[in-house]
């Protein structure tokens, strides 16, 4: 018997081994370093000197190393707007896939496999070439001003791309996907005998969606804002493309920090942001989900 | 009557909802045959110049104007892409099955641990998990290069692959095993005979998913490839850093073509494995 269980335990050494040696190395390890990095001093050339340095976080809250500089709240106004544009980003893919949800859930098979088929298909198609569609849209001799200025409603190409607003845009269009599944899912599960019983009933449509259709659909709205909320917060792809000086993100400044101010301990100060605000909504998520669902037991 | 409109409404919105995700995409696609070299998107010619271009066919019009910076570039940035897509698919396969297998056969103390550990890197934002490998490789004296990419890569690729195998395993029939086991196979051959070929079009959609997300990467490889090695993401968002060239566009819709052949093949597969 006890032969049995060294074999079993042997197979999963064999099995987990491997996996357990490429994690703890090349993924736990690094993100203990940049831990320990956000706590130490910057070096004058690059690099770090080995000393406790509590002003990275300062630079960012508020109390800022006074041999060097002033606190100046610019990096928060930067983090402000980084979770501002995620939020908008939310709301609006939100916006637009909860209707386009209800619609094709109610198509018949063959066309609600085509549409399903349709929405995943942009997930294989490079992110890069999703966002450079936007520059050629977008740019001041792109098809919106070239249709426009032709049309003869403009005199002159509007300042469209390298704003704020084209990063919204970017991202609404680059996380459709990631919100509409799991809206779907939920949406799909939805049992329709509980909306005729409440119309039945005489609720009203308003009364009806609000106790009927919002919270059963809940769980996939909040999924759906979760998945899109933490890319588009740490997000420097879209930023760098789409945006301009003014509409610098987080992982805009986290970049420079790394490849340009070679400020590393303080990049990694900033991403342990991002990372807070992360663990802080997944600890939210997580908790919301166990109280939902009494009947998978206590842990 | 109003419900009526209310109905007529939705429809008229889900179309709009698609045509935002496919109009642009079409108008890429038109474009990057359209000749004026400067104003992309005032249409005034069809040509193939630039996708001859971007394939090193070069012709007396565009020797004129060689916009392209090199086309040896661009294919070794297509070669590194392969290079790391392949390889990371076969490592991030091997380790992300192994995960899933041992975590449904073997109940364990530790299984909520390892749970949490693969989804760790899918839902960290991919800068932090790019500055930190770069922290690393950087601080153990690694040469930043192919080999960094795909170490990089493999650690969150893993967690896709185990999450698609698990998913398989989970809807599975364990009776076929237990028959096997009784009938007197050793475990090896249930492995090998049984376990194994059920769980194939798994391993196959993960390896597939691992694949396209490899091909894709911007974010974890800028911050560890380096200076002298680029793949193709890393290759284009050089160029639109630098001003846009009408060859981008053909690039951009070739490699569209690509990812979407591939998509399709993919659900070819899978519906004829049912």
């Amino acid at each position: 018997m006890s032969t049995l269980k060294a074999r079993k335990r042997q197979q999963l050494a064999l099995l987990l081994g491997p996996v357990t040696l490429f994690l703890g190395i090349f993924l736990l390890l690094p993100l203990a370093i940049m831990v320990v990095y956000s706590f130490l001093m910057p070096g004058l050339y690059g690099g770090v000197e080995w000393t406790y340095y509590p002003h990275n976080y300062g630079r960012i809250l508020g109390f800022a190393d006074p041999e060097f500089e002033v606190f100046d709240p610019v990096y928060l106004s930067i983090f402000a707007r980084s979770v501002k544009i995620a939020l908008i980003t939310v709301a609006l893919t939100l916006l637009v896939c909860y209707p386009a949800a209800f619609q094709i859930a109610a198509l018949p098979d063959r066309w609600k496999n085509f549409a399903l088929f349709l929405i995943t298909l942009p997930f294989f198609a490079s992110l890069i070439v999703r966002l450079f569609i936007w520059v050629l849209i977008l740019r001041p001799t792109g098809f919106i001003n070239e249709t426009l200025g032709a049309l003869g409603l403009i005199d002159r190409p509007l300042d469209l791309l390298y704003t704020e607003g084209a990063v919204i845009l970017g991202m609404v269009y680059i996380y459709i996907p990631f919100m509409f599944l799991p809206l779907y899912a939920s949406v799909e599960k939805l049992d329709w005998t509980l909306i005729r019983a409440s119309q039945d009933l005489g609720a009203g449509a308003f009364d009806t969606f609000r106790r009927i259709i919002l919270p059963l659909t809940l769980p996939g709205i909040a999924g759906g804002c979760i998945i899109v909320f933490i890319p588009a917060l740490g997000n420097f792809i879209v930023p760098a493309v789409l945006g301009g000086a003014k509409s610098m993100m987080l992982g805009n400044l986290i970049e420079q920090q790394f490849l340009a101010a070679r400020n590393w301990p303080f990049g990694s100060a900033l991403a342990m942001l991002v990372m807070a605000v992360v663990l802080v909504l997944l600890f939210i998520a997580i908790r919301q989900e166990r109280a939902d669902q009494p009947g998978s037991g206590h842990a | 009557m109003f419900r009526h409109l209310g109905t007529k409404a939705l429809l008229a919105f889900t179309v709009l909802f698609f045509a935002f995700i496919y109009v642009p995409i079409a108008l890429i696609v038109i474009y990057s045959f359209n000749s004026d070299p400067v104003n992309m998107m005032r249409w005034s010619g069809f040509t193939l110049d630039w996708y001859r271009q971007i394939l090193g066919l070069r012709n007396a019009a565009s020797e004129a104007a060689l916009y392209i910076e090199t086309t040896e570039q661009l294919l070794a940035a297509v070669k590194n892409s392969f290079i790391v897509a392949f390889a990371t698919t076969a490592i991030s396969t091997v380790l992300g099955t192994s995960a899933a297998i041992a975590l449904y056969r073997h109940p364990f103390a530790a299984q909520r641990f390892y749970r949490v550990l693969l989804f760790v890197p899918m839902l960290m934002p991919d800068i932090v998990l790019g500055i930190a490998l770069l922290i690393f490789f950087v601080g153990i004296g690694g040469q930043l290069g192919l080999g960094t990419i795909i170490t990089g890569q493999t650690t969150f690729l893993t967690s896709y692959v185990f999450i698609v195998v698990s998913a398989r395993l989970a809807g599975m029939d364990r009776s076929l095993e237990q028959a096997s086991a009784d009938l007197g196979a050793s475990e090896w051959t249930t492995f090998r005979r049984i376990l194994i070929p059920q769980l194939m079009p798994g391993i196959l959609g993960g390896a597939l998913l691992a694949f396209i997300i490899s091909m894709d990467d911007l974010v974890i490889t800028y911050f560890i490839s380096g200076t002298n090695t680029q793949t193709l993401p890393i290759y284009i968002f050089g160029m639109l850093r630098r001003g846009i060239k009408p060859e981008v566009n053909a690039l951009a819709v070739m490699m569209l073509v690509f990812s979407f052949a591939i998509a399709f093949a993919g659900l070819y597969l899978r519906n004829r494995k049912r």
